[in-house]
């Protein structure tokens, strides 16, 4: 959301110290933020593009002032949004969901309102739902950038590719910038332009301004770099994001994936231990436990906190069934996993979900259903290893020998280095 | 960066990580962070190539000439971060006049940038000793600039390899900041001079006045919002004549000037802001049509009814007449379209003057109504300049160009109340937004603006 200089008054404006000691809590279970050390005459800072924390203590200070400005309760719900999206706490999606509503009631049908909720949607993965609050954002503000940024994400976890791409596109001519660039990046990898993504990547690196989106597009040509076996060239990008943003997690991960994959186990299960006691994220948790396996030691005590934790997201009403497909496919049950794949599938139709379920169907012996799904997944040309060496083990299975050699010798041209006994450790969104 | 989750729950299972805890109702039917799921940033703040205020007068110490400014970047805090407080690398910054009145341009001077950056990888630091001069080979990092001038005839490059004024970074590393900025100024081709580089935030308002557009009221004005920070300006002198229609500023001496700037992308190069008038984005443009008219050229105004119909029917009068017992001015407020979209003159619409409509040019053609900051280069500057300008008397002032000194919010609260129309001030608005001037004094010469800053804003 561009806002003018002046119009960052909306929340970038000054109040009297006095309003900022008098706050109840705007939101329940908001803490008032810290004055500490505000000086006497100012303040709401202006909101800086370069602190998500600071917007949000700004925002908030200044609705404590003025609770009618409908532009700030969208602001401040979508600056959540993105905090949940940054420190991967979804404690911040209900803080999100409030001040969004209470956009939407002070100003029906506002498109800064309808783009936050759009955005939540889509962190909470109800991509349909996110992809109809865009296009009504779309139609309230034909010129916004938020609504396509929804658009290309929620088409892309649908497997609507083309219209991912035009969203892409129409956000490009909007406003070329981080946000756009960063997607075109990922559409050009699914695409199998790895030239074209890396590119837009230094686009989005050239563009970006604060540390966590400077972390991102760095983090994400590590990414790049580890898909395609040049693992000194992906340690050190993720070097660059930590130096940028040092308690950026994907990053740590990704130095413990490149020193497994570079076959440095033990250095990467301390890596992993420090990564997974700071965000236990099923993924990192995963990729922990394959590396110890890798590493002749007992993975049981990563399995047991993985399965605590889905009972906890299950004792929610939390569904993540793409990572419990992939791991049961992987490391425990395959009839459990076609059940999660199943239901993957049936919500994202896209080509991890396609993945998931041809992998756990082949698991459970049923690879002539398998097939269809893995070639839905490499449809794309996404030069992604696993996708195809999970279909050139379906095709091996069921004896068809030529096309199985031309998968295989197709992971292998994706990434030389890739190791289907670190099967986590490839997957990558 | 945590994932919240429940301690005691995950104990009770028998399972002790390193987990931290925090409510397990707030992860009630959440989804937590899928690892499948990739999510890029969304849009962020663009300051780099945010307008913040376009400036456009007869220059007063040189009356045959024309001084036209933009600055960018709002709200940069003084020592917040060089690093980041710089012109993009890959955008095009412009002024464009339209000297016809075809909401077109004649003539565009355009700005690009380069860095030379000297750090290597072993420092972040600016500098690394003190800076005597622009050239000093202690200034670690620097950006060059081309200016082209493009018209109907070509593009001709006017400055080759300027450098942008750094930021100042106090008086340890720069002794003298005065000096660097007189260096950086370069002489044109045919008399004008240029400029580019970090200058004061020389515009200034309680910005608190807007917060009537959410239920606030004025009782809480009388602050510079602006004060203290610094902005990144590009400034031009040029003689009059450059930029009038014809080449003639004595037969045609009214010209329209706005700012805009194009970001690269991979099909081209695409405006991402705009700026003619002060406060157009805060009181005239409606919030869901901010973003279309930071794209649209001014060609297309005409042709978005929403935007007229925002000049014509404001909101601004409506709070303004609830607060203070006013009566707002009968709509549709042809004075405000006269103002803002065509410039005033006797055949434009009700004000009863003729002032800086390009219409009033000899060799006019037809005039399409459009927003951008109107110029008559006639008007000689004021011996006393008006904070008020044309309300007060001083034709030399906003709404005719722009002046550092105007003070654009009183004029525009003034304006909206009707006063442009009654040619009489609104007693009950006389306080404004009770910020009058500058912190700063501004400079008697080119570029006129402050230099930036070297304290920290919220420094006590």
């Amino acid at each position: 959301m561009k806002t003018s200089a002046k119009a960052r008054l909306a929340a970038g404006v000054l109040a009297l110290a006095a309003a900022l000691t008098a706050g109840a809590a705007l939101i329940p279970g908001e803490r008032t933020p810290p004055v500490a050390g505000a000086p006497l005459q100012l303040v709401e800072t202006p909101v800086s593009a370069v602190s998500l924390a600071g917007a949000i203590q700004a925002l908030t200070t200044r609705l404590r002032r003025l609770p009618g400005d409908h532009q700030a309760w969208a602001q401040l719900g979508s600056a959540y949004v993105q905090q949940a999206r940054l420190s991967a706490d979804p404690s911040f999606y209900p803080k999100a969901e409030q001040a969004l509503a209470r956009s939407a009631a002070l100003s029906p049908g506002n498109f800064a309102a309808l783009t936050g909720q759009a955005a939540l949607a889509a962190g909470r993965h109800d991509f349909t739902e996110a992809v109809r609050l865009a296009k009504l954002s779309q139609a309230a503000n034909p010129y916004g950038q938020g609504a396509q940024a929804v658009l290309a994400d929620a088409y892309t976890q649908l497997g609507r590719y083309g219209e991912a791409t035009r969203a892409i596109d129409r956000l490009m001519e909007l406003h070329p910038g981080v946000a756009s660039f960063t997607r075109a990046s990922y559409d050009a990898e699914l695409r199998g332009d790895r030239t074209a993504a890396r590119r837009m990547l230094e686009h989005a690196l050239a563009d970006a301004v604060s540390p966590a989106d400077i972390a991102y597009c760095r983090h994400y040509l590590g990414e790049l770099a580890l898909r395609s076996g040049d693992l000194p060239g992906a340690t050190e990008q993720y070097r660059l994001a930590l130096q940028a943003a040092p308690d950026f997690a994907p990053a740590l991960a990704g130095t413990a994936r490149a020193a497994a994959l570079d076959g440095r186990l033990d250095e990467a299960a301390g890596r992993y231990a420090a990564v997974v006691g700071r965000l236990p994220l099923a993924q990192y948790v995963i990729e922990y436990g394959e590396v110890l396996s890798a590493a002749g030691k007992d993975p049981a005590e990563q399995w047991a906190l993985l399965r605590a934790q889905r009972e906890l997201m299950k004792a929610a009403g939390v569904g993540d069934d793409l990572t419990w497909a992939e791991f049961e496919a992987d490391h425990g049950s395959a009839a459990r996993a076609v059940d999660h794949a199943e239901a993957e599938y049936a919500r994202n139709p896209n080509v991890v979900a396609a993945d998931a379920l041809a992998w756990a169907l082949h698991r459970d012996g049923r690879d002539r259903q398998a097939l269809p799904y893995a070639r839905k997944a490499t449809a794309t040309g996404w030069r992604n290893a696993l996708l195809h060496h999970h279909r050139a083990e379906i095709e091996r299975s069921l004896g068809l020998s030529a096309e199985s050699k031309k998968s295989a010798a197709r992971a292998r041209d994706a990434d030389p280095a890739f190791s289907p006994d670190l099967p986590a450790l490839a997957r990558f969104s | 960066m945590e994932l919240r989750i429940n301690r005691r729950a995950l104990i009770g299972i028998g399972v002790a990580g390193a987990l931290t805890a925090s409510s397990f109702a707030l992860l009630r039917a959440e989804t937590g962070v899928a690892s499948s799921h990739r999510e890029a940033p969304m849009i962020a703040g663009d300051p780099r190539n945010d307008n913040t205020d376009v400036y456009a007068f007869v220059s007063p110490d040189r009356p045959d000439t024309v001084t036209l400014m933009a600055n960018f970047i709002p709200f940069e805090e003084p020592n917040g971060g060089p690093n980041f407080y710089q012109f993009d690398t890959d955008s095009r910054y412009n002024i464009k006049i339209d000297s016809d009145g075809d909401a077109k341009p004649d003539t565009v001077y355009q700005w690009t940038f380069r860095n030379e950056d000297k750090r290597g990888t072993a420092t972040f630091l600016y500098d690394n000793g003190p800076i005597t001069s622009l050239n000093d080979k202690n200034l670690l990092f620097r950006q060059r600039y081309t200016l082209k001038k493009i018209t109907h005839n070509g593009t001709r490059t006017l400055v080759e390899d300027g450098v942008v004024a750094p930021s100042n970074t106090g008086a340890a590393s720069m002794p003298d900041y005065g000096s660097l900025r007189t260096q950086s100024i370069k002489a044109l081709p045919g008399g004008g001079k240029a400029f580019a580089g970090q200058a004061d935030e020389a515009f200034f308002a309680d910005l608190r006045v807007f917060d009537l557009l959410y239920g606030g009221n004025l009782s809480e004005v009388g602050q510079d919002t602006l004060k203290g920070y610094n902005v990144h300006s590009l400034a031009l002198q040029v003689p009059k004549d450059e930029v009038a229609l014809k080449g003639d500023a004595g037969r045609n001496p009214v010209i329209g000037v706005w700012s805009t700037v194009d970001k690269w992308s991979p099909k081209g190069y695409v405006q991402v802001s705009r700026l003619g008038q002060p406060l157009v984005n805060e009181v005239v443009v409606p919030a869901g049509l901010k973003d279309a008219f930071n794209a649209l050229p001014p060609y297309q105004d005409a042709d978005v009814a929403a935007v007229v119909k925002r000049v014509t029917h404001p909101e601004v009068p409506r709070l303004l007449a609830a607060i203070y017992g006013l009566k707002a001015p009968r709509t549709p407020r042809a004075d405000l379209a006269e103002i803002f979209l065509t410039g005033i003159a006797k055949t434009n619409g009700p004000i009863k003057a003729d002032l800086n409509s390009q219409g009033l040019n000899k060799d006019a053609g037809k005039l399409r109504p459009s927003e951008m900051l109107r110029l008559n280069m006639a008007i000689a500057p004021a011996a006393e300049p008006d904070r008020l300008g044309v309300l007060a008397g001083d034709l030399q002032g906003f709404p005719n160009g722009r002046r550092l000194g105007d003070d654009v919010i009183d004029i525009a609260l003034q304006a909206m109340a009707g006063a442009a129309q009654s040619g009489k001030l609104v007693d009950a608005l006389a306080a404004g937004d009770k910020v009058n001037q500058n912190d700063k004094p501004l400079g008697t010469r080119f570029p006129y603006i402050p230099l930036p800053g070297d304290t920290s804003v919220n420094e006590s």
